[in-house]
């Protein structure tokens, strides 16, 4: 919730946002109408992916900034599979 | 004279015992929010992975089996409900923009420790439990230079398992990752500072105050984009 709260604070002052969160929260995400969110298939406290895999933390990170290039409109949920 | 036998421990009991209580577990205290026969559905599931993931020399199925219950754990949502939310599209593409990584994982940098309560020097365990204080408290945003190394950084957060976070902080907060992008010429410039808080506070204090005033500080930075992730 936090995340999102902040999320929406940033856009209101004209910032672009990007959320990575585990696919654990994709009701949370989804309820708040977020900018965009990148849900990855992660356990809660490693949303990026598993320490040590830096091919799937690399993978995660540039999804989601694929998301800030290309989604249209607020409540933009792409998932990693 | 004949001894009293203690209480047998019901099941109820012993499922809330995963949230912050006597076997309190951050990557099991979901447990608390299943159903009875959710728990038991979970519980007799993982027994069953575990020797079928053996038997396939894959714990992957694990891993799954433990996703879809971490999941199961959190649909009981109801506050925050927003029909609608803001959005402000990018001007420029992300490689030609100015980004920043802000998260709630905890991290601070050694020596700048945001002191919850006054104290210094808190430690995980403390944090853990005193997390329903943390949850009435207004949120410190912890400035992190983007050049800090990864051995500096401290993490604690009464909410998660930090043991990920303190192996590879880009489990949680991928600096190091986004760096290299900036590096490659995938993101235009990687701000400054990244961010850091603990995302177990008061919501209405983050609302209120502290939200806003971190948005005109990465505003003032020249922040265009930010990378946001919760745990």
């Amino acid at each position: 919730m936090s995340v999102g709260h902040v999320a929406r604070l940033l856009e209101t002052a004209g910032i672009a946002t990007v959320i990575i969160a585990s696919r654990v929260f994709e009701k949370r995400m989804r309820m708040m109408t977020l900018p965009r969110v990148l849900l990855t298939p992660y356990l809660m406290g490693r949303p990026v992916g598993p320490p040590g895999n830096t091919n799937a933390q690399r993978a995660s990170v540039m999804a989601a900034l694929a998301l800030l290039d290309s989604a249209q409109q607020a409540g933009t949920v792409e998932s990693l599979p | 004279m004949e001894a009293i036998a203690p209480a047998a421990e019901t099941f109820t009991a012993f499922k809330r015992s995963f949230f912050y209580g006597t076997r309190s577990n951050l990557n099991f205290k979901f447990i608390k929010h299943l159903t009875d026969a959710q728990a038991d559905e979970f519980l007799q599931g993982l027994l069953q992975e575990i020797a079928g993931a053996y038997d396939a020399g894959n714990p992957d199925r694990i891993f799954s089996h433990v996703l879809k219950w971490q999941t199961a754990g959190y649909q009981d949502e109801k506050n925050f409900d927003y029909s609608e939310g803001p959005f402000v599209a990018l001007p420029k593409p992300v490689k030609d923009a100015t980004l920043a990584l802000l998260t709630s994982s905890g991290h601070y940098v050694a020596g700048d420790d945001p002191q919850p309560f006054g104290e210094a020097a808190m430690t995980q365990q403390e944090a853990e439990e005193r997390i329903f204080d943390f949850l009435k408290e207004a949120p410190v945003l912890s400035e992190i230079p983007r050049q800090t190394p990864l051995e500096s950084l401290e993490v604690r957060h009464g909410g998660y398992d930090v043991c990920s976070s303190r192996a590879d902080a880009n489990a949680t907060f991928p600096i190091k990752i986004l760096a290299a992008l900036e590096q490659e010429g995938k993101i235009g410039r990687l701000a400054a500072n990244a961010y850091s808080f603990v995302g177990a506070c008061s919501q209405r204090r983050l609302l209120k105050r502290a939200g806003p005033e971190w948005a005109d500080k990465l505003v003032s930075a020249g922040v265009e984009a930010a990378c946001l992730v919760p745990v």
